[in-house]
């Protein structure tokens, strides 16, 4: 790569008292380079334009002063921190003819990894994290929206995950304007762009990004494409004329109830046929309603609060299979079969809340919003946790992740407090009383099958 | 539990270099720079391809001098492939070549579906051989015409007109200036072309990259939207650089 700004140099820049040192280049592509820089000990990122991108998008200054200044959604978004301009002294170090200018950010964590790994099947990840990862994307997308902004360009190459606890970050924040300013010039990412945008149609804004979000969300949850089916596979040459057909004017979801044109083809589509029936569905339901009325009207796209609200809830339904032991999403009520290993799946212990029900199953959690009608769904401060016994993994226990003592009922009417840290087990008790609110145990009406 | 074990569906792209390994590329060390240019440019271009799952990118390369052959036959993955040094020596067949590539490129041996293909034709002099025929050879081909093509002229007595002829003609368009075959002066500007192409024009056939609305949408701009070229990054080593400070 060759690097605009010399690695290792000191430079200073307009507006900044302290000069900026740059360590090294992380990156390049067609828009300009990031590199991680050092201000005062502090790490950072640098992203610094080329003068063609600059020339191409005039409103990009005046944007990311806006952005800068109304300050980060959440902070799942390396957001821009300050607009640099180098100082005259340190002008003459930089490897362009041209003008050209560019943003601080935070720096990603090692930890985070480019989504399309998580696509390429290369990443060791869950299930549960995966749907973290995709409570996350809906949640900072919800923060983003609130504000009246919209982030025009969602693809999976603008976000990074860890495998680890399904955290999120996303980058690229510099084409998010407010919602129908049409400050920009960027229109997004085929593939990910909503029908409506890709055919010039309309500008990209909230609504062409809730199309995008359940594109991405879809590609997340089943490493597959939502239009790529028998349509596609008809296409010899996937160009861009082919691309137009395919997403902007005839697009055809491949869970269409009432359109077949577009199925998944058994061995060229696999991964699709694989994942889809894993998802409860109600959460199914968020993708029809974007991908067949939504299509073509995008009024009628699941909202971000939906998407929360809907993932949040399969979270909740998560169990493991007792043969197998991989994670199932089971409607409620309904006996099931496992989707890996087709073995029945035992009806669990539930823990009935004032708002929702969470089914008991290792690192499935409490919030806020099971106990309070008016919080909105965060995944972010648990307020306790299923954990298994050290000993004996079958027992499961309730992990009190609150400051404040609970007071545990068994079945013969015993209380028992709970220390802050403690657990207790879920096989003994009736009832809890945490100062979130009444937590009842629900076993099993039915025996085991196992039984 | 892991996420289940199911890929996402992919397609080949297949992306041929025709190398011309003439005498005259054996002068001022043209041959070397290519050796090394496409030799630098392989880390870059599996990143690429890791970045971008849904493509599938296999390398080829066709060398011409005397006669045209096979330098890579076998379409080899990028993170596989291993360039050995291609000689300079003899005249220019590079019509044969053309033929050559236009046989790869029938269905079979080429995959019923695909991305298009890229194909990066570059040279220092004009063909010797018979070029209108293999270029007619070729566009019969329905995945040659498909396919980018790009051509990188290699110091100043490169035959522009072929390679303008190799990579067609495509009118001036909204703030996009007509395409033209790349003019490489140096070893330094050989090395830019040759990663832009096997990076930004790979990635951009491969999974197409953010739009702007400049950008033009409409079918009639061609199969792929060509990135923007490198920019002109001042190499410091070459400037004699202020005179006075």
């Amino acid at each position: 790569m060759n690097w605009i700004l010399p690695e290792g140099a000191s430079l200073g820049f307009e507006g900044l008292a302290a000069p900026l040192q740059i360590i090294r280049g992380l990156g390049g592509g067609t828009q300009g380079q990031v590199y991680e820089v050092d201000l005062e000990g502090e790490r950072l990122a640098l992203k610094w334009y080329l003068p063609a991108c600059i020339a191409r998008d005039g409103a990009l200054e005046r944007r990311l002063e806006a952005s800068i200044r109304a300050t980060a959604p959440n902070e799942d978004f390396l957001w821009p921190i300050a607009l640099l301009r180098a100082s005259p002294a340190s002008r003459p170090l930089i490897r362009l003819r041209q003008e050209s200018f560019g943003y601080l950010m935070p720096l990603r964590p090692t930890a985070y990894v480019g989504a399309c790994e998580h696509a390429a099947g290369r990443l060791a990840i869950g299930l549960r994290q995966v749907l973290r990862a995709c409570f996350g994307l809906a949640d900072a997308f919800h923060a983003l929206h609130l504000a009246g902004l919209c982030y025009k360009d969602v693809s999976l190459g603008n976000l990074f995950l860890e495998p680890g606890s399904g955290g999120i970050l996303i980058c690229d924040n510099d084409n998010v304007a407010v919602d129908g300013a049409d400050h920009g010039a960027v229109l997004g990412t085929p593939g990910f762009m909503a029908p409506e945008v890709l055919l010039g149609q309309a500008r990209p804004g909230a609504d062409s990004d809730l199309f995008s979000l359940a594109v991405l969300l879809f590609r997340l949850l089943t490493r597959h494409d939502p239009l790529k089916g028998q349509m596609e596979l008809a296409i010899r040459c996937l160009d861009e004329p082919a691309r137009r057909r395919l997403c902007g004017e005839d697009p055809v979801f491949i869970f269409d109830p009432l359109d077949d044109r577009n199925r998944p083809d058994p061995i060229e589509h696999a991964a699709a046929l694989i994942t889809w029936p894993i998802y409860p569905r109600p959460l199914q339901a968020l993708f029809e309603q974007t991908f067949c009325r939504g299509m073509k009207q995008p009024s009628r796209r699941a909202l971000t609060g939906q998407w929360k609200q809907e993932l949040a809830r399969t979270l909740d339904r998560r169990a493991l299979c007792p043969a197998c032991g991989q994670e199932n999403f089971q409607a409620s009520g309904a006996p099931a079969l496992c989707w890996s290993c087709g073995a029945p799946l035992p009806e669990p212990i539930t823990l009935l809340l004032p708002h929702g029900a969470v089914l008991a199953a290792p690192d499935n959690e409490l919030h806020a919003h099971h106990f309070d009608a008016l919080a909105g769904e965060d995944l972010r401060r648990p307020l306790a946790r299923v954990v298994a016994h050290p000993q004996d993994h079958r027992r499961l226990g309730l992990r009190n992740l609150q400051a404040t003592t609970w007071s545990a009922e068994t079945h013969d009417g015993r209380v028992q407090p709970v220390q802050p840290g403690e657990s207790c087990s879920l096989a003994a008790l009736a009832r809890i009383q945490s100062p979130a609110g009444p937590i009842a145990v629900q076993r099993p009406t039915r025996p085991s099958p196992a039984a | 539990m892991p996420f289940p074990d199911v890929k996402l569906a992919n397609r080949p792209l297949h992306f041929l270099y025709l190398c011309d390994c003439s005498g005259s590329m054996a002068a001022s060390g043209k041959m070397q720079a290519l050796n090394q240019a496409i030799r630098q440019s392989l880390p870059g271009m599996a990143a690429v391809a890791r970045d971008n799952p849904e493509a599938r990118v296999l390398v080829r390369a066709v060398r011409f001098a005397d006669h045209a052959a096979w330098h890579i036959e076998t379409p080899t993955p990028v993170d596989q492939l291993e360039w050995r040094d291609l000689h300079a020596g003899g005249i220019t067949a590079m019509g044969e070549a053309l033929k050559l590539v236009a046989a790869a490129l029938q269905t079979p041996p080429m995959e019923v579906r695909a991305l298009p293909p890229v194909l990066v034709l570059i040279s220092d002099g004009q063909p010797t051989d018979d070029f209108a025929a293999g270029f007619e050879a070729l566009l019969r081909v329905p995945w040659a015409q498909k396919a980018v093509r790009l051509a990188i002229a290699l110091g100043h007595d490169a035959d522009l007109e072929v390679l303008q002829r190799f990579i067609g003609t495509e009118p001036a368009t909204a703030g996009r200036s007509p395409r033209r075959p790349l003019q490489a002066s140096n070893a330094t500007s050989l090395a830019q072309y040759i990663q832009w192409a096997s990076t930004a024009v790979v990635g951009a056939a491969s999974m197409p990259a953010s739009r702007v609305s400049e950008t033009p949408l409409e079918p009639a701009a061609g199969n792929i939207p060509l990135p923007d070229l490198p920019p002109t990054v001042l190499d410091l080593t070459d400037d004699v650089g202020p005179l006075v400070w």
